[in-house]
């Protein structure tokens, strides 16, 4: 093969790179496309529909560009029952947030830094609460927390909240823990803590963007949850189940004005642990 | 006066065997290194000294306190660690005021300890960065400024200089080492760097597979060499270790090894009695003088030789230990005194 030939193929290879290159490039660009809209879209019409007048909502055609009118909102908000359950969705979610970081924090701690016999064991045990279905589980514990008086409290339901949460703040806090080197502890040993000191001046602040993080990750876990609500509560409902029995029969617009106060501590949560958790995938924040 | 007595100190980690009875007198204001390879247990026996690990059997004694099983912050120790453990979200005066601030001394006490040994660390101007906006050699100084400010009875440092680049390494060692004899406290640093050793020890603890085989200046360790394994740890190149077939003259009774340094042959390139002809195998030229290594019937010989003397590898050397640098050491490795 002559040079000219050789340059040749080698120009056209070149181009048919840049030409693969650039169409993996419109197919990478498409499919995230795709996938924002297919998560933004939806939010996007149950923004503009919550804020719309009852007219737009069930006319034709729909409106793309929100009202502002708040007529809607403010029924939905005066409806008797919402601010109530709003209020006892509030409580349920801040107990379980207590319960799930006090009681998951010392354990995450413990399989970070602890060698214990069956600590492999407690690690599969902690999935497994996650094995069993709500559904399965909310009867039996129904008719338990009936029997010790439980039932129908902000404060059981958070227990079983908690311990869906559990699972992912034990393991959140100790994958936190391993990150943070055990000579940092050593060195505040030496220079005058007991253990308790060294993890309140030490590891306590280097840990806590992460520990907020699985704060707000199990308040979210408790704020959405409908299934055990719904069955362990009947006058102290949490919003969730209020929603699922009351606005099952009422007009569009007053559901759609539910669904927006119920994604917005969801969306909250998301900015705020955004950067955290950008920074746990290892993706540069800007 | 002594610091630190060891006793009989032991510790086992499952099947492990990292401490055999260790015990070990150091003196007040001494300067000590424990030097080993990487496994003999220096580290596990100066992390029991701190208390941050538990010995199965034996005593510390710390000044006049048995501290064998107090908490680390009850026995007044300060240790710098190897990765620096600069805590990140302090800035450089709060990690120096920490254990001052630990141990409730006053405010006036806390800011002039800071001053004066950021000063001394020469990280003065750098007081209110966090560890982050610090290079490697500057948290290093942060942390043996902090280990210093709480003014402690005992100084321990595990490997303190293993994470700088070899300038660095060489530019704080000279300052370490004018440091800490300005502060006369006591120190105990674990290294695996014989040079790091020698050149700042007062005194050398030499450990191989959990034992002390030798404790002693660091003169002595490189010239009377307890152990067979001391006088193939120390030194670049090692000791010569010469089987019994090869000894000319007097042989002490139950003496199995003539131990001999590179440098403390006799040479010659003509033919002398009772010289052996050994073969030189290579040679590589250092400046300063030249290193051979050498062969006689399987033996190994490594020489340190005059620039002057004339020889390439393949030639036949003349070589005879010098008497008084003989050592000699019996079948256990045991020296011969």
């Amino acid at each position: 093969m002559s040079q000219l030939e050789q340059d040749a193929l080698f120009e056209k290879e070149m181009l048919a790179a840049n030409k693969r290159k650039k169409a993996w490039r419109w197919l990478f660009i498409s499919g995230t496309a795709f996938m924002v809209s297919w998560i933004v879209f939806p939010i996007y019409l149950l923004v503009v529909s919550a804020l719309s007048s009852a007219e737009v909502v069930n006319g034709w055609p729909k409106a793309f560009v929100p009202e502002f009118d708040m007529e809607t909102m403010a029924f939905f908000m005066n409806y008797y029952g919402v601010l109530d359950a709003l209020k006892n969705s509030l409580i349920a979610a801040v107990f379980t947030m207590v319960i799930s970081i006090g009681l998951g924090t010392p354990a995450g701690y413990a399989l970070a830094r602890f060698e214990f016999r069956g600590k492999n064991t407690f690690r599969l045990l902690i999935l497994l609460t996650r094995a069993f279905p709500m559904p399965l589980l909310a009867l039996p514990l129904a008719v338990i927390f009936i029997n010790i008086g439980l039932d129908d409290t902000l404060f059981g339901l958070s227990l079983v909240h908690a311990a869906l949460a559990l699972p992912f703040a034990v393991l959140i806090t100790s994958s936190l823990f391993m990150g943070i080197p055990v000579e940092l502890e050593e060195a505040a040993w030496v220079l005058g803590c007991n253990r308790w000191q060294a993890f309140v001046k030490v590891v306590m602040p280097l840990a806590l963007p992460g520990l907020t993080a699985s704060a707000v990750f199990a308040f979210v876990i408790s704020w959405n949850e409908v299934f055990a609500a719904a069955v362990l509560t009947i006058n102290n409902q949490t919003l969730t189940a209020f929603l699922v029995q009351s606005l099952s029969s009422s007009p569009a617009e007053v559901k759609f004005a539910g669904g927006l106060i119920l994604i917005v501590p969801a969306i909250l949560f998301l900015f705020v642990v955004r950067k955290y958790l950008f920074s746990m995938w290892g993706i540069a924040n800007r | 006066m002594t610091a630190i007595v060891i006793e009989n100190v032991k510790k086992s980690f499952g099947d492990a065997h990292i401490l055999k009875s260790v015990s070990l007198e150091i003196k007040h204001q001494e300067f000590t290194v424990l030097l080993g390879p990487s496994g003999c247990g220096k580290s596990t026996l100066l992390r029991i000294i701190a208390g941050l690990e538990s010995q199965d059997t034996g005593s510390i004694k710390i000044g006049d306190r048995i501290v064998s099983h107090l908490p680390p912050k009850a026995r007044n120790v300060a240790m710098v660690f190897q990765n620096y453990a600069v805590f990140p979200h302090m800035t450089v005066f709060e990690n120096i005021a920490f254990g001052l601030r630990m141990k409730k001394a006053s405010e006036e006490k806390v800011k002039a300890n800071v001053e004066k040994f950021a000063s001394l660390m020469h990280i003065d101007h750098l007081l209110q960065r966090y560890s982050g906006q610090l290079s490697g050699g500057q948290r290093q100084r942060v942390a043996v400024a902090r280990a210093l400010a709480v003014e402690p009875d005992v100084l321990l440092m595990d490997e303190p200089l293993s994470n700088l680049d070899a300038l660095l390494r060489l530019q704080m060692r000279a300052e370490l080492k004018s440091v800490l004899a300005a502060s006369k406290t006591t120190t105990v640093y674990v290294t695996h760097d014989q040079v790091e050793a020698m050149s700042l020890a007062d005194r050398i603890a030499v450990m191989n597979a959990g034992r002390i085989d030798q404790y002693d200046l660091p003169d002595e360790i490189y010239t009377n060499p307890a152990t067979e394994y001391v006088g193939s740890f120390i030194g670049n190149p090692p000791m010569n270790f010469i089987s019994p077939e090869f000894q000319i003259g007097d042989v002490p009774a139950g003496a199995t090894q003539l131990g001999i340094r590179p440098e403390d042959f006799s040479v010659s390139t003509i033919a002398q009695e009772n010289y052996w002809p050994i073969k030189v195998l290579t040679k590589e030229r250092l400046g300063s003088h030249q290193q051979l290594s050498a062969e006689l019937n399987g033996q190994l010989f490594r020489v340190n030789i005059a620039n002057e003397i004339d020889v390439e590898s393949g030639n036949t050397l003349y070589l005879q230990p010098k008497d008084d640098k003989k050592r000699w050491y019996t079948e256990s490795g045991k020296i011969i005194l």
